[in-house]
């Protein structure tokens, strides 16, 4: 099978393309890599643009120094893993009950979950009923808003019911309840789905900075997308609007702390993502987690 | 034995609710699966189901220290001061306008890209692409607007420092109406467009060698063998796509505008939701925000469910 020439030349410019495109979404994180690890003093001039000005690990040092952000990591750590590890529990256990046909009500229990999808209160209620519940500033209003999804569930009907009915049979002759087959054999073997589902509420929680705006007043309760969020648009603006009213040194530093942290706050997502890899396809149902 | 009876029992008992005891005894049958069902059912009921009873304060002149019971109901006041509002206008054309520039975009460029994808040979080559443009997908819009903020930023961003390099004067991008909307869709392109391949990869990688051999055989070259194999085998995929995102046209993209607009811009870039947000949470408006969302979420519900009608008319699953 020989190439003709046109697509020799074809093939050659698409692997060029994509070598281009993946300079363009990689450069940017390089550069926030290189910045963080700039001397600050170096960096005044923004001549910054391959490797770093100067050399100095200073910038790291602040943000594991710096309080708001390790309080920012606590609090962030806590939503993901219990929010993961609950969202995940709960939706497998709701959707194992509603794979099951014959169970009464399971019609409305459906169309309960599916209603979600298509209509919902909004935001300005959903403050509302928090406030209303006396939850600000804690960790449930941070968890609980978000965390039961209709797509995850769904996704995990779908799974269950593909589960051979044969094991389940035979758990039930040997006298399990659905208690037991749930637990022993049922969670066991939705393990692929588990984990897909899993590292996709994972992600939203700790990618997640709205619930900080809208349920956490105290800054001991942000997020650290929050934390982050406002070190950034801070300097920002400052910037900006006044100019040069700040001085150099503080933007410079401002500069190198600002890119150490966003590194440092990515880091989990990049050490996680050859996990997700796995799960793309199914993930890319699953779609956004946190709406 | 037991299993059977069982079996016979459910069937007919199902349509004959009238038959006194099966239910109760069905109940206490599946008590665990009950248990398992409650946890979850009470966080949606309470969280989800509670904002859409708490919608009726979108119909009262909400007042926070009477709650809803209090509070005075004015029927759809709040619905004419709105549509009444200038503003009004004004959001619901910018998130529309956003919102299409980007249907446009992730119409278009996955479906490209995806093809091209298609045609890397070298298994390896092609795995680091895709992993590497995968990847801003998962990264928060709080680090990308972060990144955004510093390669544009006025004084000292490198696209500005390039421009200045150039003789040119520096533009401020995020503050500027011109360029606002072209920084939210090529930000937006950046971030999604990998993710975006994998459906069409999946749909593209379901159609049989053969059409391509026969094709070649016919003497189609790469760009044919694209334009009559590949495309028509995922159009039905490419058409679910794009009525689904037409029932989302109001969602503009509310995390990203909430982190990259500033006053200077509201003209442009103001959105439904970030409207909502500011009279709501900012001013305490509450039941004119509410009205405003409620708006928003009626909208959407028409749109999804004449689009699952449209699908399921062309002779598709539809979504349910």
């Amino acid at each position: 099978m020989g190439m003709t020439r046109g697509e020799k030349w074809f093939m050659s410019a698409n692997v060029l393309f994509f070598i281009v495109l993946m300079v363009i979404m990689v450069y940017p994180f390089w550069y926030m890599i290189m910045g963080s690890l700039s001397d600050s003093s170096l960096t005044a001039d923004g001549g910054l643009f391959l490797l770093p000005a100067g050399f100095s690990f200073s910038a790291y040092l602040a943000v594991f120094q710096n309080v708001s952000i390790l309080s920012g990591f606590k609090v962030t750590l806590i939503t993901t893993v219990a929010g993961a590890f609950l969202g995940t529990f709960l939706s497998a256990a709701m959707a194992y009950a509603l794979s099951k046909k014959r169970l009464r009500g399971q019609g409305i229990v459906l169309f309960l979950v599916l209603f979600t999808m298509l209509f919902s209160g909004g935001m300005i209620p959903s403050y509302l009923l928090v406030k209303e519940l006396h939850m600000v500033d804690s960790y449930g209003a941070l968890i609980l808003p978000g965390l039961m999804s209709a797509w995850n569930i769904f996704v995990m009907i779908g799974f269950m019911r593909g589960l051979p009915e044969e094991v389940e049979e035979a758990a039930k002759i040997d006298g399990a309840n659905d208690l037991g087959i749930f637990f022993r054999i049922v969670l066991p073997l939705s393990k692929p789905v588990l984990s897909t589902v899993g590292l996709f509420i994972a992600v939203g929680y700790w990618n997640d900075f709205f619930s900080s705006v809208l349920y956490a007043t105290n800054k001991d309760m942000w997020q650290l997308q929050m934390v982050l969020k406002d070190l950034i648009s801070n300097t920002s603006a400052a910037i900006s609007q006044a100019g040069i009213a700040i001085s150099v040194q503080q933007e410079v530093n401002a500069f190198t702390v600002k890119m150490a942290s966003i590194i440092v706050s990515s880091l989990p997502i990049l050490i996680v993502y050859p996990f997700l890899q796995k799960h793309f396809v199914k993930g890319a149902l699953i779609g956004s987690v946190k709406g | 034995m037991e299993q059977q009876a069982e079996l016979v029992m459910t069937k007919p008992t199902r349509h004959s609710l009238n038959r006194k005891g099966t239910l109760l005894k069905d109940i206490v049958r599946d008590k665990y699966l009950y248990l398992l069902l409650l946890p979850g059912l009470l966080l949606i009921l309470l969280f989800r189901y509670g904002p859409m009873y708490g919608v009726v304060i979108a119909f009262q002149d909400y007042n926070i220290y009477k709650g809803i019971g209090g509070s005075e109901w004015v029927g759809f006041d709040q619905f004419q001061r709105l549509f009444r509002s200038p503003d009004f206008t004004e959001v619901l054309t910018n998130t529309i306008v956003i919102s299409l520039y980007k249907l446009a975009a992730s119409f278009s460029l996955p479906i490209i890209l995806s093809l091209l994808l298609n045609e890397l040979k070298n298994v390896v080559f092609k795995r680091i692409a895709q992993s590497i443009i995968y990847l801003p997908h998962f990264i928060s819009w709080v680090i990308f607007s972060g990144i955004i903020i510093t390669f544009l930023n006025p004084v000292d961003g490198m696209v500005n420092v390039i421009i200045r390099n150039f003789g040119g004067t520096p533009i401020d991008f995020l503050g500027d109406v011109r360029y606002f909307r072209s920084v939210l869709v090529l930000s937006d392109i950046y971030k999604e467009v990998g993710w975006g391949t994998i459906i069409y990869l999946a749909a593209i990688a379901g159609v049989s060698a053969d059409l391509y051999e026969a094709a070649r055989i016919d003497g189609a070259n790469k760009l044919k063998q694209m334009w009559h194999v590949t495309l028509p085998a995922i159009r039905p995929v490419i058409i679910i796509l794009v009525i689904l995102s037409l029932a989302n046209i109001l969602e503009a993209g509310f995390q990203q505008i909430f982190l990259l607009y500033n006053a200077l811009v509201y003209d442009v870039a103001d959105i439904l939701d970030t409207y909502v947000y500011r009279v709501g949470i900012q001013q305490a408006d509450y039941s004119y925000a509410t009205a405003a969302g409620l708006f928003k979420s009626a909208v959407a519900m028409i749109l999804i469910l004449t689009v699952n009608k449209i699908v399921k008319a062309t002779g598709q699953d539809g979504l349910w």
